[in-house]
């Protein structure tokens, strides 16, 4: 038996170019701020759920969908949709009342997986606004302690893993926010993105960590970090209304599961390799990315000299994630006057959308829906653990 | 084991749409073994695709791009890089993103050293302010060939990966992009464009719109414009597809017909970890941005099959039809004389 307690709050989120965007999100707790993505609910498999919903904005009933979940319910019976007294469609399930009204859904996970949760209300509206988040439900047999048991689906699921991050895509258009925070009408047929979002940021603001003071209603970074030959499950979900092709560099991924349902057939394996993974709206994608490497190392250089950095383009933005060094955990030259972010030798690879108007923030390279996967010499073992 | 070098000029330049409008271009052209003195020649003469590069599965490819400056924007200082999309196990250096290594300036070289080790098609593309560079047009096709082909029992035979059921007697390349003729004309008037606003208005194959998709190759008219996309076979032979999108859309493409097997997607043949045949018919490919995918077919009766983008908004030049993503498969009868392609086949 889990409960897990959700508030509908609002706040303004903060995109790197110096926007302030009025947004709805879920809260944690009474006191917690609105945040986008809603707080990570992770779950085991089996396990019965309750999820109160408190609704404290002024502006609309809300409600949550549980997508993948089956036989969810309220108190009185099973979800079912609601209308105005004109007989319109309002929210797809039943929802809690702006202004304190409070809902409460319960459910069994039964399947091990990545799904979103969403709100069911104006959807077309409030998920844009910012009311979505992941679900992860462990599988019954998850240790994270027993290799074997680390697993995304389960023991013998081939889906054994060393990390785990969480990665959801979404749009806005600051014109449905602005709309929303005057209560005036908006029509999205309209909709013209200007900012994409991984994870509730806009790059660079994706590649910071968890939990910033400047950014409090995005408390969740999107950086990719591992070591080499490391399994690494990302949990891509596309919270938006788009689809994005997202194209992660360094390495193939492998597509282990789409919307929570293990790429399997019997004992056939139906996963498979992929540069690039187009991503639905309302999806949910599982990847599992590795980084072995070339193997060059002081010892094996590589075979081309690297010119002179100080005739090269190093940190042409104003910075660099470059060690200087071609070698993994080695500190090269950075040409005077360039910041580098880089720590410790570490490799950086972009994670982003292949549609590279969405790499922007309101149409300036770089933003948007893009981050890095790090690959480090060495790295604490808590990096990339769902709590 | 072989070596290739090969010699890419970063510049710009121009091409022409059917409907006689030119475009400003970013691009590359090839410049191998062109003495230093010059190359300087190759300025303001970027192609539409970019040059194919094409290697052996355990090749070392040197790659050196040399940045040659714009010459129809003197102002304009940017870098370039070169990023093997998909390459595996990559290593910042060559993978040709500025802000995780170095991006090469004006006047200045860098070479890109690659050993691929998985056959198959891929794409390159500049990763220098991505948005702007690809879709100015420094975009182009880079095929790995099996080493399967260099074994004595399939020698003078022809193959897209390492199985014996990949064999093909011609392949032709479908490689999508699109074009805003906005955004061109601004970037060429050094005016700010805000690229959240993109709207293509003409839909290339090979870097051509329809009609000028089923024109020879090097045709004179097109000097920068030098792959054509039409797709020729005899009756029964194996035609391998090999489709690329680096537009910024995607793209839904047919060939009515024409029933394609899918054999590989971004250069990884469909087998499972155990090999499990995963391949699959479609007559639809639908492909998004940084996405390839080889398809097979046997060459049906002969006729002319048009392959076109499903999303019919795009068969346009700036919004005229016909034209955009349609180009044409002609299968003629299998002249006399001729040996049948493979046992079985002799239709
Ligand atoms: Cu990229
Ligand atoms: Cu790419």
């Amino acid at each position: 038996m889990r409960t897990i307690n959700l508030w509908v709050k609002d706040g303004y989120l903060s995109t790197p170019d110096g926007n302030s965007i009025y947004f709805w999100g879920f809260a944690a707790s009474p006191d917690a701020p609105a945040q986008v993505p809603g707080p990570h609910l992770v779950v085991n498999q089996g396990e019965d759920v309750t999820v109160n919903l408190v609704n404290q904005t002024g502006a609309e009933p809300v409600s949550i969908f549980f997508n993948g979940q089956r036989g969810v319910r309220t108190e009185a019976g099973p979800v079912r949709p609601q209308y105005d007294a004109q007989g319109r469609l309002v929210s797809f399930v039943d929802h809690a009342e702006p202004g304190g009204g409070t809902i409460s859904y319960s459910f069994r996970a039964e399947r091990p997986g990545t799904y979103l949760y969403e709100s069911g209300t104006n959807p077309h509206k409030q998920i844009l606004m910012g009311l979505y988040g992941v679900l992860v439900v462990r599988p019954l047999d998850f240790d994270r302690s027993v290799p074997g048991l680390k697993t995304a689906y389960g023991a013998g699921s081939g889906t054994e893993f060393d990390r785990e991050y969480v990665l959801v895509t979404g749009e806005i258009d600051p014109v449905l926010n602005a709309a929303a925070e005057r209560g005036q009408p908006y029509r999205i047929s309209k909709f013209r993105p200007r900012y994409w979002t991984l994870n509730g940021r806009c790059a660079p603001d994706t590649m910071l960590g968890d939990s910033l003071p400047h950014l409090p209603h995005q408390p969740y970074g999107a950086m990719v970090m591992a070591q080499p030959g490391e399994r690494v499950l990302i949990r891509l979900a596309g919270a938006g209304i788009d689809n994005h092709p997202l194209h992660p560099h360094g390495n193939y991924s492998r597509v282990v599961a789409i919307d929570g349902s293990l790429l399997r057939n019997g004992v056939g394996d139906r996963s498979y390799h992929k540069f690039t993974v187009l991503l639905g709206a309302g999806q949910t994608c599982d990847l599992i990315f590795r980084w072995t490497g070339l193997g060059y190392t002081p010892a094996n250089p590589v075979p081309v000299p690297l010119p002179n950095r100080r005739n090269m383009g190093v940190g042409d933005l104003g910075f660099t994630m470059w060690s200087g060094s071609p070698y993994l955990g080695v500190k090269g030259d950075i040409p005077v006057g360039v910041v580098s972010f880089n720590e410790m030798g570490e490799y950086n690879f972009m994670l982003h959308a292949h549609e590279e108007q969405k790499i922007t923030n309101w149409g300036e390279f770089p933003g948007g829906l893009m981050t890095m996967i790090a690959i480090y010499p060495s790295l604490p073992p808590e990096a990339g653990s769902l709590s | 084991m072989a070596q290739v070098r090969k010699r890419l000029g970063a510049t710009d330049g121009k091409i022409r749409m059917p409907d006689g409008s030119e475009h400003y271009i970013f691009g590359f052209v090839d410049i191998t073994g062109v003495p230093d003195d010059r190359i300087f020649d190759f300025r303001g003469k970027a192609q539409l695709l970019s040059p194919l590069i094409e290697a052996y599965q355990g090749d070392e490819v040197f790659l050196t791009l040399t940045n040659l400056g714009m010459p129809g924007r003197p102002d304009l200082d940017d870098g370039h890089t070169i990023h093997w999309h998909g390459f595996p196990n990559q290593i910042p250096v060559w993978d040709g993103v500025p802000e995780a290594s170095m991006s090469v300036p004006v006047a200045r070289d860098l070479t890109y050293y690659y050993r691929p080790l998985d056959p198959g098609t891929y794409m390159y593309h500049c990763h220098f302010e991505p948005v702007e560079h690809i879709q100015m047009g420094m975009v182009g096709p880079l095929i790995v060939r099996p080493e399967l082909e260099k074994r004595p029992q399939y020698a003078r035979r022809r193959f897209a990966y390492n199985y014996a059921w990949t064999e093909f007697d011609r392949e032709f390349l479908v490689f999508l992009t699109e074009l805003d003729s906005t955004a061109h004309r601004m970037v060429e008037e050094a005016q700010p464009y805000d690229w959240t606003e993109y709207r293509p208005d003409y839909f290339l194959i090979n870097g051509r719109a329809y009609p000028d998709t089923v024109r020879r190759e090097h045709e004179s008219e097109l000097p920068f414009q030098p792959y054509s996309a039409r797709i020729n076979a005899y009756r029964g032979e194996r035609v391998l597809l090999r489709f690329v999108n680096l537009g910024f859309q995607q793209h839904s493409v047919q060939v009515p017909g024409i029933s394609l097997t899918v054999i590989a997607r971004d250069a990884q043949v469909l087998r499972g970890t155990a090999g499990e045949d995963l391949i699959f018919e479609r007559d639809t490919v639908y492909i998004a941005p940084g996405e390839t995918l080889d398809a097979l077919f046997t060459a049906p009766v002969p006729g002319t099959y048009p392959l076109y983008c499903r999303n019919l908004h795009r068969i346009t030049n700036a919004g005229a039809p016909m034209g955009g993503m349609i180009t044409e498969v002609v299968v003629r009868p299998r002249p006399l004389g001729c040996p049948p392609v493979r046992e079985g086949e002799n239709e």
